[in-house]
């Protein structure tokens, strides 16, 4: 025995770290193997391809919106460098980039929160609705409605940022925002004051949400108050088919 | 295995393991969501994400056009700041900094509503596509949302008097299509709330006004 202690002393606490972590890696291999069996077994011989083309087309998404982040970055780069100073373009280039923040098609970063909403643990009974379990669009919007009215500046969720023409759409019991399928648990993150946790809990609606969500179907709210949150860009169209502006405040172009 | 190639093997498992870890929580997340959906939501879905891939690379067909104007632009030492103006004008017209004209709808809300199901509808319109919203002459824009009683609902702080009209810029068929189909919003909305009638008349033309409050954020700062 004493020579066992020894020796296992001996060990290098790398070798030790690294037996671990093999062995954690070997676990979670299986897991993800052991994982595709019931799940391919669970979907029916319809479902299974159009789960398939919804991660697909996902995917297809992913990669779209960094060429559109990437275009956006491209031009704002030409556009800075290309005009050699002049006082006219520079001012354009400024109120471009503010446009742009203001728009939302610049990732932000600041004070704020995030409430983390996940699906029921309790079963649901025989004589109800499964789907009440489940976390609804409706809940996240109530979420983001609440947080606007607690004072947030900027919002997004599970990556996708809240702008001007976001839409959050319930299909069956997933949630789609801005045209993009997101997984529970829900993350909606906020840009704002210091006081907005405080101002969220005290409102009525976020309180009959609690209640009737939370309390009523088990619906987990969760929340934490890091000392800064960031928020994506929005990486979507901002393409105007059936309209034009109105109006173009722009600067004059004579000195 | 020589002293120093401890550690990195070391390194190299744990990356391993790190990546794992966030495949398996990623991939078992949208797949077991996925799963409970029916054939028809899945349909639904692909339907959804499909248009916004759509819109996508429409997007960014745009842009790359866009960024080869400019580039063009900037080679020939051409100080065209027309492209700048017109993208200037129509990000703020899309962000609700300037008002929008164009086709779409007008939909006309008499009875009282919760503040809930004003934001539903707002949500369903730009789910069809809708460009810009107003309800009662206030652009809707992030933060301004409906809130009180029914009897006195507040649009972004102001008072909203019955009827409330929402106009909204979009393909007017699409849009109007959207909110009174079979089952659609209107009708569940006349049947849960007695005394309320919903009217959407598409219209050639409405005018949506800028947003009167400022966009600008004030405590956050651009990620770099």
């Amino acid at each position: 025995m004493t020579w066992l202690a020894g020796r296992i002393r001996s060990v290098p606490t790398w070798q030790v770290t690294l037996g671990l972590a093999l062995l954690a890696l070997g676990f979670l291999i299986a897991a993800q193997m052991a994982a595709e069996g019931p799940r391919v077994q669970y979907t029916s011989q319809e479902r299974t391809p159009l789960v398939a083309t919804v991660l697909d087309l996902q995917k297809q998404q992913d990669g779209l919106k960094q060429q559109v982040l990437d275009a956006r970055a491209a031009i704002a780069q030409l556009e800075s460098v290309g005009e050699g100073g002049a006082a006219v373009t520079k001012q354009l280039n400024d109120q471009l980039q503010q446009a742009q923040i203001n728009a939302g098609l610049v990732a932000m970063t600041g004070p704020g929160l995030v409430i983390q909403l996940s699906d029921s643990a309790l079963p649901a009974p025989s004589d109800g609705n499964t789907q009440d379990y489940l976390v609804s669009g409706r809940d996240v919007l109530t979420v983001v409605d609440q947080l606007w009215a607690a004072g947030a500046e900027g919002i997004a969720i599970n990556g996708e940022r809240v702008v001007v023409s976001t839409a959050v759409v319930d299909i069956g019991g997933s949630v789609v925002v801005n045209g993009a399928y997101v997984a529970p648990p829900y993350q909606v993150t906020a840009i704002g004051p210091k006081t907005m946790f405080d101002t969220l809990t005290r409102q009525q609606g976020f309180a009959d949400f609690i209640r009737s969500r939370g309390e009523a179907f088990g619906i987990g709210v969760a929340y934490a108050t890091p000392d800064s949150v960031d928020l994506p860009a929005y990486a979507g169209s901002v393409n105007l088919r059936y309209g034009r502006a109105t109006s173009t405040p722009l600067p004059s172009t004579g000195p | 295995m020589g002293r120093g190639r401890g550690p990195l093997a070391l390194a190299l498992v744990l990356a391993l393991l790190g990546f794992l870890v966030v495949v398996q929580a990623r991939s078992q997340g949208q797949e077991q969501g996925l799963a409970q959906l029916s054939v028809q939501d899945l349909t639904e879905l692909v339907a959804n994400v499909t248009t916004r891939n759509t819109q996508l690379r429409e997007e960014v067909a745009t842009l790359q056009q866009q960024q080869q104007q400019v580039a063009s632009a900037v080679q020939h030492g051409d100080t065209s700041t027309s492209q700048m103006r017109s993208d200037l004008s129509h990000i703020l017209a899309w962000s609700g900094a300037l008002g929008v004209t164009g086709q779409g709808v007008q939909v006309t809300v008499s009875g009282s509503l919760p503040a809930f199901a004003v934001g539903e509808l707002v949500n369903e319109l730009r789910n069809a596509g809708a460009e810009a919203i107003a309800l009662n002459g206030v652009r809707i824009v992030p933060g301004v949302t409906a809130a009180g009683d029914p009897d006195h609902l507040t649009i972004g702080g102001q008072p909203l008097v019955s009827p409330l009209i929402l106009l909204a810029v979009g393909q007017p068929e699409t849009l109007a299509g959207s909110l009174t189909r079979a089952g659609g919003l209107v009708a569940q909305l006349t049947s849960q709330y007695v005394g309320v009638s919903v009217r959407v008349d598409p219209q050639g033309l409405v005018v949506v006004p800028p947003s009167s409050r400022s966009l600008t954020p004030a405590l956050g700062r651009p990620r770099l």
